[in-house]
């Protein structure tokens, strides 16, 4: 039921990011723009009421896997647009977030949510566990912004710096708009990612005894480089090394979340744990 | 026989020495609209006055009246007037309203403009409902220009592409300031065009003081001293440099100089002048964004040749906008033809169940009579009830083609039908899609 629900939000979603990058395309188009922000907003309901049926049938332990987590991520980012939407009117944003959104959800839709959900282990009890979870997949929605703003940034500079005056140029927002909102996402991000670290480490102790995980060496990367950067704003640094340095720093939790799994037995994290337990 | 005249002078025919003979506004205009509707013969008139134009549009008898309305103003107008009538005023109007006219293309004003000239037209009670109907086919006109095509898009000119520019890398200017290097006239303007962006500073600097002092006074800015330029461009976030400097007035390592004491905030060069006062070099810097002479234009020839492209399609929507007006036209004459045939019909009925019961009637009592005068009444009934459903479907929506060709089968006088309709005011066949339909009396 829950993956069925979760193709529905995904078609949903897919609709929005056609109709923002048809109003994109063509800004003329001012209905597609109302469009992808109503199909949007369905896309997000639908998905709370899978991620719903997600918690009744595996009892919360689905998040606790790379599926799982990437598709909470991508409902967060979307509340996150929806809320970002209705201060600032950047149908341009959306254009190029709610694509990300949805690949966030593929791994979600191709697979099978609750594969190891027999073995819910002692530690998923833990408070201090569920708030690691919830803070680093908001931490991952929020960074995800983020990158979407930065990589506009990028484009709209090149637009702008290279003289070309384009397509781009007059469908994009200005650099100033784009270098604020990736400088708060980044700092909003950090504030979220640090509560997910200090947890993180807390948890780790405690289900295996050592703090330490290939994990927890690119979370702690990743916090320095986006602390570095609230700390370059500080010394009035911005624009486009601001920019890429906020598309490496979501490269790597990519990086950090898929390509940790790819190579077995390297990382306890993200649900392996379980099975670990349950083996044990 | 009514028609719609124009007569009209423009940017296109008169200077503006005549065109401000005739700046008509507020009572004078509609003074003078009232008189020109009480002229002879005149039985709807609109006034459109904008600095670039002055139209009469009128349904008359003829054109005197209207070139009179001119040349009672000025008496030497009549050299620099243009007149056109039926279709050809109905096309101007429509293009000048979707601003394929004006001086510079795709304007957004114009529209508004046409809009207010019908408004007073309509309160001082001199537009009928001829003019209303082709007014608001003008309105429709021209809102499917504006969003089926390009034509409003693109900066035409140097300063409104420098607005745009600045606008795309500073989102606006509230709270941050501009600096005018040097005194060039361009400089002024986009000076002052950049200030509407909401700039709450600017700054004026020049080699000699008194220029920067009179021209600071002009654009509501600051001078400062041509000397102190390193720490003025630290404060500034878009400067505008023309100065008559013959070399680089602004090089890298001052651009370098000025980055490192603001501490890297981006920063705008706007270079107006010729020879270049900027050099290019600087642009390549991080967070620098210099422009010279040729960029910008190269923006409005790009917006311009855009504009002239989407003027084409334009051309076409107002082609077609004018065969809907005249189908609708058309349209609106298949209800006179529904009347005159039904009316002949009956008559052809009443005749011949006269001339049957003056054979027979001696021969028939009162029921039998009424009998004879039913069944023809029930056979015309009978035989024009397809045609009658044929003919209102035809009038609703706006098939010009049928009442055409029933009045021509039945037989129907033409001018029967036209007096009919009092709103038929254009007898001049509609364009050529159309033309094989129009069949009507006036065509043949």
């Amino acid at each position: 039921m829950t993956v069925v629900v979760l193709r529905i939000a995904a078609l949903v979603y897919a609709l929005s990011a056609a109709a923002y990058v048809l109003h994109f395309i063509r800004p003329r188009y001012q209905r597609a723009a109302t469009a992808g922000q109503a199909l949007l907003t369905v896309a997000f309901l639908v998905h709370a009421v899978s991620i719903g049926f997600g918690c009744s049938e595996f009892g919360g332990a689905e998040f606790f896997n790379l599926r799982g987590g990437l598709g909470m991520a991508s409902w967060l980012a979307a509340g996150a647009l929806l809320l970002l939407l209705r201060f600032q009117r950047l149908p341009a944003l959306a254009a190029f977030v709610v694509p990300l959104v949805l690949v966030g959800l593929v791994p979600g839709i191709v697979g099978n949510i609750g594969s190891h959900h027999e073995a819910v282990p002692e530690v998923v009890r833990l408070p201090a566990l569920k708030l690691h979870v919830s803070t680093a997949i908001a931490g991952v929605a929020v960074f995800a912004i983020a990158f979407g703003a930065a990589l506009m940034y990028l484009l709209q500079e090149r637009e702008v710096k290279g003289k070309r005056f384009g397509v781009l140029f007059t469908r994009l927002p200005s650099l100033q708009t784009l270098d604020q909102l990736t400088q708060r996402l980044v700092r909003v991000g950090l504030a979220v990612w640090s509560v997910a670290l200090v947890t993180g480490m807390f948890v780790a102790e405690k289900a295996w005894g050592k703090p330490w995980d290939p994990q927890l060496l690119f979370a702690v990367v990743v916090w320095g480089l986006y602390s570095a950067l609230v700390w370059m704003r500080q010394q009035g640094i911005h624009g486009r090394r601001y920019a890429v340095l906020t598309l490496v720093g979501f490269a790597i939790i990519m990086t950090s979340m898929l390509g940790l799994r790819a190579v077995p037995e390297l990382s306890q994290h993200q649900g392996d744990f379980g099975r670990k337990e349950a083996m044990r | 026989m009514k028609r719609l005249y124009l007569v009209g002078l423009s940017h296109k025919t008169a200077p503006i020495a005549v065109r401000e003979r005739f700046a008509l506004t507020g009572e004078t205009l509609k003074d003078a609209l009232t008189a020109l509707h009480r002229r002879d013969g005149v039985d709807e008139a609109m006034v459109l006055s904008t600095c670039n134009r002055v139209e009469v549009y009128a349904r008359a008898e003829s054109d005197g009246p209207v070139r009179r309305f001119f040349l009672d103003i000025e008496p030497e107008a009549g050299g620099h007037l243009y007149a056109k009538l039926h279709e050809d005023a109905a096309r101007h109007l429509f293009r000048v309203a979707a601003s394929l006219d004006s001086m510079v293309v795709g304007e957004q004003q114009i529209l508004g403009q046409v809009k207010e000239a019908y408004g007073l037209a309509s309160a001082a009670e001199t537009a009928g409902s001829f003019l209303s109907r082709l007014c608001n086919r003008a309105f429709a006109t021209a809102k499917r220009v504006r969003t089926e095509t390009d034509i409003g898009r693109g900066a035409t000119s140097v300063s409104q592409v420098a607005v745009e520019l600045v606008e795309k890398i500073f989102g606006d200017l509230k709270g941050r300031a501009i600096a005018l290097v040097g005194a060039g006239k361009m400089g002024a303007l986009s000076a002052k065009a950049l200030a509407s962006l909401g700039a709450n500073r600017v700054f004026v600097t020049n080699r000699s003081p008194e220029r920067a002092r009179a021209l600071a006074e002009q654009v509501g800015g600051s001078p400062r001293p041509w000397e102190e330029l390193t720490e003025l461009l630290a404060e500034t976030d878009v400067a505008i440099v023309s100065t008559g400097a013959p070399s680089y007035v602004i090089t890298p390592e001052l651009v370098k100089k000025v980055m490192k004491v603001r501490r890297h905030r981006s920063m705008c060069f706007i270079d107006l002048a010729v020879p270049r006062n900027v050099d290019p070099a600087c642009g390549e810097q991080a967070d620098v964004y210099a422009y010279d002479m040729d960029d910008l234009d190269r923006v409005v020839h790009a917006s311009k040749s855009a504009r002239a492209e989407a003027a084409l399609r334009a051309e076409a929507i107002v082609e077609a906008e004018l065969m809907a007006f005249a189908a609708e036209r058309e349209a609106r004459a298949a209800l006179p033809v529904l009347h005159a045939l039904r009316r002949q019909a009956e008559a052809i009925a009443r005749a011949e169940a006269a001339r049957t019961l003056q054979r027979v009637g001696g021969k028939l009592d009162d029921k039998g009579r009424q009998s004879v005068e039913a069944m023809a009444k029930a056979i015309v009934n009978k035989l024009l009830h397809l045609p009658t459903v044929r003919l209102k479907d035809a009038a609703q929506s706006g098939d010009p083609a049928l009442p055409g060709l029933a009045a021509q089968l039945f037989g129907i006088e033409p001018e029967a039908a036209v007096e009919a309709d009092p709103a038929r005011p254009l007898p001049a066949p509609p364009p050529a899609a159309v033309a094989g339909a129009t069949s009507l009396p006036e065509n043949r």
